[in-house]
């Protein structure tokens, strides 16, 4: 499925959340949407805009014996689990080493490079654009990753009383991290902090969503995610 | 105390006993399930027809509740949401795998519309179900009927252009205009 179309991801949500999305295609969705955060982000949107109808049904209260097949369940389910759970246990350990070993690689890896090259040459690293329509931002990073450049080409995508903000993306089910909001017009230039630059260093994309004004209030993104763009490493 | 503040600290005391869950608390899932259970039946009854397959899928859902509960993340929306959503994504996973008779009357005593006045008290996370029965109102009449069909029923396209004699073409373009429009509203 091609991944930088927002308005299908949206339709698919819609109809995902409504039931009519059946069959394979629906398997084919579920799956999407467990890889990608921003069609699961979709899907909780439409979540939120379609369950209240189902919340405004009359409650039908379950058959006393229900809950105690429940329990049952639970019990035989939890058994044999123990095990797993206790590897669960370790992962925090493991995704903190391997957080560790990543920024290791990036300050050796922009040590090496403020060996090689000169400071502060900047390098296209992405570039965004609509479907059809012209590229709408260029992003850039110096050789050592530090700084980001975001260029604006064309103004077309003005939104008035908006922000447009730039995220990377983690493989997998990660949660995006805000690269600041993007210029309207001009460029915007800023240092990047360490979790902004180990999050590049993981990420093979970049996307882009509508925002309130001065960028998303939460931390994460609020609004319909507008472009996905690759990143190329500089 | 007004009800968007009843209906906060329910998603609040919600997201609590979900994250209790997550910390293998049985207690909290009973509690769950005495604050939930009557609601999640409700809407799956209405698409499984038959009590009994709704609440054979009910106990899957209490099930999977319990093991997916360190999944849920309280940033991302109100808890009463994420639970609902799981309880209609079993359902239609369950109509998928047994013939269900669509055409049934559902096992409710009464089959009353969607209470859309009641809904109010539910609003929830800055979104009001208020707005959602409004903009709903906005559809033309096929569009809403279509939506509430599919929604509600757990008709596929293919059943709804059953019931209404629509070619499939039809539906689907109800169904899709339909929820083009109930975005825009719901955004304004």
């Amino acid at each position: 499925m091609k991944h930088d179309q927002p308005q299908l991801i949206d339709a698919l949500a819609a109809e995902y959340v409504l039931g009519t999305l059946r069959g394979a295609a629906r398997r084919r969705f579920e799956r999407w949407q467990s890889a990608e955060w921003h069609v699961a982000s979709r899907v909780r949107t439409w979540e939120g805009r379609l369950i209240p109808l189902a919340l405004g049904l009359p409650p039908i209260a379950p058959s006393p014996e229900l809950w105690e097949r429940i329990e049952e369940r639970i019990r035989t389910a939890d058994a044999p689990h123990a095990d797993t759970a206790r590897r669960r246990a370790a992962r925090p350990a493991l995704r903190a080493l391997a957080a560790v070993l990543v920024l290791c690689a990036i300050f050796a890896g922009g040590y090496v490079a403020w060996r090689m090259t000169e400071p502060l040459r900047l390098q296209t690293v992405a570039t965004i654009k609509g479907a059809q329509g012209p590229v709408l931002w260029r992003i850039e990073l110096d050789a050592r990753h530090e700084r980001l450049r975001a260029v604006a080409l064309a103004s077309a995508a003005a939104r008035p009383g908006h922000s447009f903000e730039l995220w990377a993306l983690p493989p997998g089910k990660g949660a995006p991290v805000s690269l600041g909001v993007l210029p309207g017009a001009g460029q915007l230039e800023r240092k990047l902090t360490v979790a902004q630059r180990a999050a590049l260093a993981n990420a093979a994309q970049v996307a882009v969503s509508l925002e309130p004004p001065g960028g998303s209030p939460t931390g994460a993104p609020t609004g319909p995610v507008l472009f996905v763009a690759a990143l190329t490493r500089a | 105390m007004s009800n968007a503040d009843a209906v906060n600290s329910m998603d609040d005391e919600l997201a609590r006993l979900v994250h209790a869950c997550a910390a293998r608390d049985r207690q909290a899932l009973r509690q769950l399930y005495d604050l939930m259970a009557g609601q999640m039946l409700a809407s799956m009854v209405r698409i499984l027809k038959r009590r009994a397959l709704a609440e054979e899928a009910l106990q899957d859902v209490f099930v999977s509740i319990w093991q997916r509960a360190a999944q849920f993340e309280g940033g991302r929306g109100p808890a009463r949401i994420w639970l609902m959503a799981i309880a209609r994504h079993r359902a239609i996973d369950v109509l998928r795998s047994e013939r269900v008779d669509l055409y049934r009357a559902a096992d409710v005593e009464q089959m009353p519309e969607p209470a859309m006045e009641s809904l109010g008290d539910w609003s929830s996370a800055g979104r009001s179900a208020a707005a959602l029965a409004r903009c709903l109102e906005e559809l033309s009449g096929q569009q809403r009927r279509g939506i509430e069909l599919a929604f509600v029923n757990g008709y596929s396209h293919a059943d709804i252009a059953r019931v209404t004699g629509e070619p499939l073409g039809t539906i689907k373009s109800w169904i899709r205009r339909g929820l083009a429009s109930l975005r825009q509203c719901l955004e304004r």
